[in-house]
């Protein structure tokens, strides 16, 4: 057991987990249950993100996957047993993992809903 | 050198399903099934970006995403993500020290409804 899988680690993850399975179960149901064909078109990506409930949601969902994605590969890591000093490396890079990829997410988000003006 | 081979044969010992305690192969699991979630995402998002080149490029990418092999590489995911997700809320709620008499058989509970989830998703994808 590692301090990410117990205490606050644990506590990020379950919690991070439990919106994420509501989320991804919305994420299913709109973007390919009910989407016509399974997918959305440009237009239909376009018409559904007109919607600021909807961006709301996936920035959410953004941010949750990412978190708990990043802390998940750093549970797994830390059971390999690096040093103090792999450990504080490995945070700094996981940390800006998680900023560029929310801040990715954003720019496509602006690039998508910028090119309907 | 006899370090080395030690090694190796731990490794392979962890892909050996027999004799293995349910709670050993439930984490295996979770661990293989993350594993695999997280370089979907990223390649998900990468892919995402063909939305900036607009209708021509989102939707020649949809034509071939709906390719009978891309259907099956999403109920490979489907399975990933509710193994995944399911066994989360089962190791949340043993956490919480709820359940942990049935921690076993909620194990097979969830990886039958998987399963069962997936063959119907996946049905789904291919007649739609």
């Amino acid at each position: 057991m590692t301090k990410s899988t117990t205490g606050w680690g644990w506590l990020g993850q379950a919690i991070s987990g439990v919106v994420l399975v509501g989320l991804l179960g919305l994420h299913w149901v709109a973007q390919h249950y009910l989407a016509a064909g399974g997918m959305r078109t440009y237009a239909g990506v376009v018409a559904y993100l007109g919607n600021p409930l909807v961006v709301l949601l996936e920035m959410a969902f953004l941010v949750a996957v990412t978190y708990h994605a990043l802390m998940g590969m750093r549970a797994i890591l830390l059971d390999l047993g690096p040093s103090e000093r792999i450990t504080r490396l490995l945070d700094i890079a996981l940390i800006l993992a998680g900023i560029a990829t929310v801040l990715y997410g954003i720019d496509l988000l602006r690039a998508i809903l910028g090119g309907v003006k | 050198m006899s370090q080395d081979s030690g090694q190796i044969e731990r490794r392979s010992r962890w892909f050996e399903l027999r004799f293995k305690p349910v709670g050993m192969l439930a984490f295996m699991l979770h661990r293989l099934s993350g594993i695999g979630l997280v370089f979907y995402l990223f390649l998900h998002l990468a892919v995402l970006s063909r939305l900036r080149g607009g209708p021509a490029s989102w939707d020649s990418f949809l034509a071939l995403v709906r390719s009978s092999l891309f259907l099956i590489l999403d109920g490979i995911l489907l399975l990933g993500a509710l193994l995944h997700g399911l066994n989360g809320l089962r190791l949340t709620l043993i956490g919480l020290n709820i359940g942990l008499r049935w921690q076993k058989a909620s194990f097979w509970a969830i990886l039958g409804l998987a399963l069962l989830l997936t063959l119907w998703g996946t049905a789904r994808l291919f007649f739609y």
